[in-house]
């Protein structure tokens, strides 16, 4: 009787974990045929059914907001039906997703932008995927390749790529252009008649013309001197002033150039107050004509939208420090989108970052948000709903003649950029000469080199 | 009834291990583990860090910034001392000896400021410094001392002065409030017999109300130093970030740059370990100098 319990309690204990198992591999099994079954449907449809689960999205949400991302995701979810989208949004949401990336617990796919996110970190961090030879395979929507798509190439970490760029941002100077056409004034076309135009001004509108943050001195770092040290030493200084390379900052085309800063600050072009300004101030400035220029990327008319005055009119230039003669420079500057090394969702996140770079989609970018998404072939004057401003710039920046693209091999390290931002400040402020500048920035390259 | 050793002990021990479990948790864990962050090499964004023994100590005393980062403190901790002091015992000595009859409504007035986020005093204050809208310059202009107005915030010079006053203004509050209790605790018997033996108002203040309320002073300086070497980075944070140049950068702002903007989270601890050791020293110090023996009449 004993003997035969015990057997019996064996047999149900055998029977049990097979069950267990046979529940656990059928669920797998019952996901697979949902799946498939759904694949069968979107296939129909055109769409890939085998992407499934769930997808985490993280996106900046900042100048540009967040209009265009909710149609492609909403489109994407639309596509694939199976695919639960999480997203991860915010203007802070750089910080607030700091532990799950620490935690190596990462979003499938990220939009590296905005404050507290550097995409240079997460590739040294080893954060980021590969995604070299998978870029070779992508397609756009007629079949061109998207790796000869871009306006901007990738940036490459030792000749791999872990990020492709999205937004095709260029810093430059706004100015507006309702108050130049009526009192006047002479849109820069270089420095000289950038200088005597802000001559012009502060005395015609008693007012300091230019401003910028100085809470984040990088603002006229990446759009002001960018450009200059391009136009003076095309891609290959500024390579090297951003990697910090030795005697890069000491060069006397450097100092040539951060002598036209001197000259500014001599002659009181900087707003007065700029030292303390953070960057809604500064464009905030801007727009209330405390002063006439400010050194911002695309993303200016579309975040200060409910704050310009009537009959302000956005005029863009590329941020004129390059020497007469010479034509505008622009240092283009990328938002890449990417996916995690540690995504749990690959398949999902390559087919979404597939799925976002399309023509159409660069279209309704420039209409969401006044800016370039970086491909080419897109004809922006084909739709009125993109601002003229844009337009303008974009027929501007396509032509040679009147502009130089400059390429920077990646974005400047926090290390570095601070340390030189901040010296930055004293120079604009009249505090610091350009001799003394260029050696503070030589001491922090040699700082950030060690 | 009498207790007996083990109920006692259960006693103590329900009052006593929560208490213990969350200090652990929440003090002592957060201090070890910023203590065994700043041996590393980390960027604070991901899992990977390497090990590099005193390293980050040693690029602590290299830096140039952290002298500056440090006096910007004490001058903040000096000022703030001095202002706060004089101004929450002035006050406190007006309201309690000077029969003001509004004196209720005063005290809410005063206090008001420190049921205010920091934030807030951060964003009120750089509005009034703001160089073309700000209640500063406008002041000076209307007074026709227009030479006096500058960028306040702006100016290397200027800037840490500058948030001073915002300093002082959220911190009279409540140390009034301290003083007002100390004050209000000195019998009347002795103002009257020192009247009586022809002492004047000041020498009265100097001799019965100071002496008599000085544990009150004592902890209020002591409260005054340990938040601003500890919290003086918000007000940094809002209203100058640090800047321009480093000239307004404490040590906890400094701190929150290398360890958030820069990704050197591992520096960023060596320099919260840094503060922590100062703090200490300083109370130290002040709890040596400020020794004296309890004033009773």
């Amino acid at each position: 009787m004993n003997k035969f319990l015990k057997y019996n309690v064996l047999l149900l204990l055998i029977t049990l974990i097979m069950l267990s198992l046979m529940v656990a591999c059928s669920s797998g099994n019952e996901k697979g045929e949902d799946g498939t079954e759904k694949s069968d449907d979107s296939t129909a449809e055109g769409g890939e059914g085998e992407i499934s689960g769930e997808l985490e999205i993280q996106y900046f949400v900042g100048g540009y907001g967040d209009s265009w991302w909710k149609e492609v995701i909403a489109d994407f979810q639309e596509e694939y039906p199976d695919v639960s989208i999480v997203e991860h949004a915010g203007p802070n949401i750089n910080e607030e997703m700091r532990s799950r990336w620490v935690s190596n617990d990462p979003p499938d796919v990220v939009y590296i932008d905005g404050a507290g996110s550097s995409e240079t970190q997460m590739v040294e961090d080893g954060q980021l995927m590969n995604l070299t030879e998978w870029l070779q395979e992508m397609e756009l929507e007629n079949g061109d390749k998207l790796a000869d798509s871009f306006i901007v190439e990738p940036a490459t970490y030792d000749g791999e790529i872990y990020s492709l760029p999205l937004v095709f941002d260029t810093w430059g100077t706004w100015y507006d252009k309702a108050l130049f056409e009526e009192k006047g004034y002479e849109v820069p076309t270089d420095f000289d008649s950038f200088m005597s135009s802000m001559e012009e001004i502060k005395e015609g509108e008693d007012i300091d013309p230019l401003v910028t943050s100085g809470q984040h001195p990088y603002y006229f770092l990446r759009g002001m001197l960018y450009p200059a040290f391009g136009a003076a030493g095309g891609d290959e200084l500024l390579a090297d002033l951003i990697q910090g390379k030795e005697g890069a900052w000491t060069q006397d085309v450097v100092l040539d150039t951060m002598k036209k800063v001197e000259t500014m600050a001599a002659e009181g072009m900087f707003d007065s107050g700029l030292g303390a300004l953070n960057h809604t101030q500064s464009q905030m400035n801007f727009l209330l004509h405390e002063n006439v220029f400010v050194p911002v990327g695309f993303w200016l008319p579309n975040e200060m939208a409910n704050d310009i005055p009537e009959g302000f009119e956005f005029g863009f230039i590329p941020s004129p420090m390059q020497d007469a003669g010479d034509p505008y420079a622009v240092v283009p500057d990328l938002r890449p989108l990417a996916i995690a090394e540690n995504a749990e969702n690959p398949e999902a996140a390559k087919a979404f970052v597939e799925f976002a770079f399309t023509r159409d989609y660069a279209m309704s970018f420039s209409e969401h948000t006044g800016a370039i998404m970086n491909l080419t072939g897109v004809d922006l004057s084909q739709s009125d709903d993109v601002p003229s401003y844009l337009t303008e710039a974009n027929a501007m920046i396509n032509d040679p003649e009147q502009v130089q693209i400059y390429h920077k091999p990646h974005p400047m390290s926090a290390d570095l950029e601070t340390p030189i931002g901040n010296a930055l400040m004293s120079l604009m402020l009249g505090n610091m000469t350009a001799e003394e500048f260029v050696e503070e920035a030589e001491k922090a390259a040699a700082e950030y080199r060690s | 009834m009498v207790q007996s050793k083990k109920q006692k002990y259960m006693f103590l021990a329900f009052c006593l291990i929560p208490t213990f479990i969350m200090f652990a948790i929440f003090t002592l864990y957060p201090l070890f583990s910023g203590l065994y962050y700043s041996f590393f090499d980390w960027s604070g964004s991901a899992q990977n860090k390497e090990f590099i023994g005193i390293d980050n100590y040693i690029k602590l005393i290299k830096d140039a910034i952290i002298p500056n980062t440090i006096i910007h403190d004490y001058f903040l901790v000096v000022t703030k001392v001095i202002g706060i002091m004089i101004l929450a015992m002035f006050f406190a000595v007006a309201l309690t000896q000077l029969k003001i009859k509004e004196a209720p409504f005063y005290r809410i007035v005063f206090f008001f400021p420190n049921i205010m986020s920091v934030v807030v005093i951060g964003i009120l204050w750089t509005f009034i410094y703001n160089p073309s809208m700000g209640l500063v310059n406008s002041g000076l202009e209307f007074l026709g001392l227009e030479s006096l107005a500058k960028p306040w915030l702006g100016s290397e010079t200027w800037a840490l002065p500058s948030l001073v006053l915002p300093s002082i203004w959220a911190g009279i509050g409540l140390f009034m409030l301290m003083l007002m209790g100390g004050i209000a605790n000195v019998s009347k018997s002795y103002y009257e017999a020192a009247e009586i033996d022809g002492a004047t108002e000041w020498q009265q203040f100097w001799k019965v109300t100071l002496p008599l309320v000085w544990p009150q002073i004592k902890i209020s300086i002591l409260y005054i130093v340990i938040t601003t070497l500890n919290g003086s980075f918000i007000i940094v944070q809002v209203m100058t970030g640090g800047g321009p140049n480093n000239s307004t950068h404490v040590m906890g702002s400094y701190l929150y740059q290398q360890a958030f903007v820069q990704y050197n989270f591992g520096y960023g601890a060596t320099i919260g370990v840094m503060i922590l050791i100062l703090s200490l020293i300083t109370v130290l110090i002040l709890q040596f100098f400020m020794r004296r023996d309890k004033v009773e009449y």
